[in-house]
């Protein structure tokens, strides 16, 4: 849109300093120039949603809206991060543009959510640019107290109306990085609203709670609002594309769960003042199970670097150290056991595949969506190691699975009188029993804890008309 | 589905009883054989209000609730439901005549529901009821319910027989392995739980037990046949005592809709079972049980089998015979004693939570090889226990890395911490696959309030335990 921030700025500042002395709030003038300036770059964002439960692989679906900012004139649009969730995926965007014939609903798609700020960005697809957009200033520094002016949908509702707030900056953390905290929650329409400081600098966006590798809600606390300021994501508007491998927190994986090791844990187990952390609990089949780590093992040392944890929230530490240490060439690790130091090594892996990149199959004839089970799905179901077999997501109403009570989150061991331990298993199995065309099929599954037989009745006759 | 207790006000109900007051009936001559049947069997109608013990955030309480139940037998034994009996602290029942009196709890069955009560009589003779048969009821069977439906007790319905074998499949901890149910459109309300269900003849045919919520005269009686045999066995030993194998059951249709197959398909072996350590694999069909032939095409026909394998002496070695890929395998299998559905509850007011006993079930579900430790069934909010990090659900397996193999365990080893005074206690957890470890300040416990003392116990809104809370969504 071409925010002329150098004129305006400095006609802002002024009137701002004015009105301060005055009332303490910014002058009308200016509040309607950063309005002028600022709302046409915001649009409505309707979406679609599939959320998962990990536990079932059950997928039920939903809509919402969200807040979204032009951050280039082609179309790239910057929305709050919790539009996209590890167990939730939107599709079907639509992104409302208010014009002077009234909204442009255009399909767009999620280009990235980066790991280092909790924001999402999506691309409207097609050729309909150039698109008013709203550019960021370089990061200024907030005082605590300091108003700041805020642009949103009111609402954000259908109607597409932006709309001003006021806020102050309540609280500064300097953990884990300088983050501005709201003195005032943030009404429906406000979630990733640019927000303007008193120089007229447009300094960031609002939001809710640090990226997951951050911490996610464990430093600002869950409800309230933050602002990421603009040279966390400016990377991103400039270069939306950049490669992952680009992704600062890395992706190496040992495989275990860990606690702090708070001082009464210390004490109790009568360990230096020095610290660690305590590992709880080893994925099987581990870097971690393979290097020999133990229950109980307390971490003092990964990579060269000290480990210390006493809250919950310093756990985060040792996990970003882990993701940034390579995989392949040994890391080493020092550690005590029953009070006594041991030093190794191991060789981490790349992280494994959650559910949400788990690989699917969908079953046409028999009217089923099925996946892999991953370490997590495997995790969140308590599966032992020795269970094998594909979960069931969905269920295709009136199919032959749906006839035979089969139900997403059953999970396939046997199809057929074929065993299933993994997709490629389950495929072959259904190749078999379409050349053999039996009258029934026997599905062997298991739901929670008891296995069982589920009799499927294919009409064969329907199949061939198909 | 839910289990049948009082809930609410009765003053509304009963407001509604004065206004029809003024008519009773007299008895023209088709009301015959409903007078004739239940004045058989009203004298012997016991109304029934234990003060159950409820486990509920992390603490004991005790919850008043009302019930139904019916005298069997001239020196006082009364039936009624395990879920209206079962952890009673005590027991008073309300006579048809009004008397009121004291009874004590001689035995409870949780895999029938079916508990057995002795009224603390001074020895004269009570009216008791005639039992009738259930095997041979029909649909479509005039039949009376008789209890105290929201409450109100001696209070008589009619309706017929609906289904006299509905077969009603697992709902939470709400299970009926060894029974069908007969289904009835007699008016059951919750507070009919335990109170006979008749026939025209006067004689009990089942026990109401249950409701679908929400659904219009869809009410479910234990049939008596089952019932009877359950009292016995209380009476004699106050425990039932069953055979367990450790398989899972299912109907021939589930493989195949082949009328001429036979037997029960195998659908699962429990680690560690009998069954699996005899080689029983899911998919065998199972075609005998020490010589009898077993079938079961229906899931209708599953109790039944079910039941044949309970009866059996447990520890006693029997013959199964097996089809598997077309060949029939003789096994020898021995058999052990079915566990309590539900294990020992207690209340550890000083680290502020309560634990359950970890019965095989949970164990299994828990993915533990065999049971042991203690499952977290609350937390009371604020409590040391809370104030570490222990949650409901986690499975305490070990106090100061020592095990904890069973509540015995860690009854003791819970004592000896609040004596030794201690400061910080060490858990081993298990919270679904993961480990971890939960550290009791006990120096905190000093501040803290005592339990009961921070907030308000919930409302005495009347009383159904969690257990059947949980069983709301009905049966569809």
């Amino acid at each position: 849109m071409g925010w002329n921030r150098l004129a305006f700025a400095a006609a802002a500042t002024l009137a701002c300093v004015a009105a301060s002395a005055q009332s303490g709030a910014f002058a009308q003038s200016f509040v309607r120039g950063v309005y002028d300036d600022l709302a046409p770059g915001l649009c409505l964002v309707s979406y679609n949603y599939e959320v998962t439960n990990p536990a079932t692989g059950q997928t039920a679906r939903n809509s919402s809206h969200a807040l979204g900012v032009l951050v280039s004139s082609d179309g790239l649009i910057m929305v709050r991060g919790h539009m996209v969730l590890d167990h939730m995926t939107p599709f079907n965007i639509r992104v409302a543009i208010p014009g002077e014939n009234g909204d442009a609903l255009l399909p767009a798609q999620v280009v990235r959510k980066p790991p280092d700020v909790n924001v999402v960005f999506l691309e409207i697809q097609g050729d309909h640019g150039p698109f008013s957009y709203v550019s960021f200033d370089g990061g200024p520094e907030l005082q605590l107290g300091e108003s700041v002016l805020l642009v949103g949908k009111l609402g954000e509702t259908l109607d597409n109306v932006s709309a001003i707030g006021f806020r102050r900056v309540g609280a500064i953390l300097e953990q884990p990085r300088r983050t501005y905290a709201l003195d005032d929650p943030l009404p429906l329409g406000y979630v990733g609203a640019p927000v303007v400081n008193g120089a007229g600098q447009v300094v960031g966006v609002t939001g809710y709670d640090l990226s997951l590798g951050e911490g996610g809600d464990l430093h600002v606390r869950s409800g309230h609002p933050i602002i990421y300021q603009s040279n966390l994501f400016q990377r991103y508007i400039d270069d939306p594309h950049s490669e992952p491998e680009d992704d600062p927190l890395g992706d190496s994986w040992l495989g275990v769960f860990t606690q702090p090791l708070t001082d009464n844990l210390a004490e109790y187990w009568d360990l230096p003042p020095e610290g660690g952390i305590v590992i709880s609990s080893i994925v099987d089949g581990s870097p971690a199970a393979a290097a020999g780590f133990q229950r109980g093992d307390v971490v003092t040392h990964f990579n060269g670097v000290a480990v210390r944890a006493r809250q919950d929230r310093d756990v985060l530490g040792f996990t970003g150290l882990i993701r940034a240490a390579p995989t392949g060439p040994p890391v080493p690790y020092r550690l005590l056991r029953n009070g006594e130091v041991v030093e190794g090594e191991v060789t981490l892996v790349a992280r494994p595949r959650t559910h949400l990149d788990a690989e699917q199959f969908e079953d046409a004839v028999f009217g089923m969506t099925l996946r892999e089970i991953t370490t997590d799905l495997r995790l969140a179901l308590n599966l032992p190691q020795d269970i094998q077999g594909v979960i069931v997501q969905n269920v295709r109403p009136g199919g032959w699975a749906q006839l035979a009570q089969i139900r997403p989150g059953v999970i396939v061991i046997g199809f057929g009188g074929h065993p299933v331990t993994n997709l490629s298993d389950y495929r072959d199995a259904v190749e078999q029993v379409l050349e053999e065309r039996p009258a029934e099929v026997a599905l062997f599954g298991r739901v929670g804890q008891v296995t069982g037989f589920f009799r499927i009745e294919p009409r064969w006759d329907q199949y061939d008309e198909q | 589905m839910r289990g049948l207790c009082f809930v609410g006000s009765v003053l509304g109900a009963l407001a509604g009883a004065l206004l029809l007051s003024g008519c009773a009936a007299t008895g023209i001559p088709g009301d015959q054989p409903v007078l004739r049947a239940k004045d058989q069997v009203m004298p012997a109608l016991v109304h029934i209000q234990p003060v159950q013990e409820v486990f509920a955030q992390g603490r004991r309480e005790q919850r008043p609730i009302v019930g139904s139940g019916f005298i069997i037998s001239p020196e006082g034994y009364v039936v009624t439901n395990e879920h209206v009996a079962g952890r009673s602290g005590y027991v008073r029942c309300v006579l048809y005549d009004r008397r009121e009196m004291d009874a004590e709890v001689i035995g409870t069955d949780r895999y029938t529901d079916i508990a057995v009560l002795k009224l603390q009589t001074e020895g004269e003779a009570l009216p008791y009821v005639r039992m009738g048969e259930s095997a041979a009821l029909q649909a479509g069977q005039t039949v009376l319910a008789m209890g105290s439906p929201l409450g109100l007790s001696r209070s008589v319905s009619r309706g017929i027989i609906s289904v006299p074998d509905r077969h009603i499949p697992d709902h939470g901890t709400m299970t009926s392995p060894y029974n069908n149910w007969i289904q009835t459109d007699a008016a059951i309300n919750q507070g009919n739980s335990g109170g006979p269900l008749v026939n025209l003849r006067g004689e009990v045919i089942g026990v109401n037990a249950r409701i679908i919520g929400g659904a219009d005269n869809i009410g479910f009686a234990i049939p008596i046949d089952i019932a009877k045999e359950v009292v016995d066995a209380l009476i004699a030993d106050g425990h039932v005592s069953r055979s367990w194998i450790g398989v899972t059951l299912q109907e021939m249709r589930r493989r195949t809709d082949d009328p001429g197959q036979r037997g029960v398909v195998i659908g699962g072996v429990d680690p560690m079972s009998p069954a699996q350590e005899a080689g029983v694999l899911p998919g065998d069909i199972l075609l005998t049980v020490d010589g009898q032939a077993v079938d079961a095409r229906f899931e209708e026909d599953l109790p039944a089998v079910r039941k044949r394998i309970a009866d059996i002496t447990p520890g006693s070695a029997v013959t199964i015979q097996l089809l598997r890929g077309g060949a029939e395998i003789d096994l020898e299998v021995e058999t052990m004693a079915l566990a309590d559905l539900r294990g020992v509850e207690l209340a550890f007011a000083e680290w502020g939570f309560t634990a359950a006993e970890v019965t095989p079930e949970i164990a299994r579900r828990a993915q533990l090889p065999a049971p042991r430790g203690v499952l977290v069934s609350g937390v009371q909010p604020g409590g040391p226990a809370a104030n570490s990090g222990l949650q409901h659900g986690d499975i305490v397996l070990e106090i100061d890395e020592e095990p904890v193999e069973n509540m015995r365990d860690f009854e003791e080893m819970y004592a000896d911490r609040i004596e030794t005074g201690q400061r910080l206690v060490l858990f081993d957890v298990k919270s679904g696959p993961l480990m971890r470890y939960v550290l009791i300040d006990q120096s905190a416990v000093a501040g803290a309030p005592q339990p009961g003392m921070e907030d308000l116990p919930p409302e005495e809104n009347g009383l159904m335990s969690p257990e059947l809370n949980g069983g709301l969504d009905g049966l569809e």
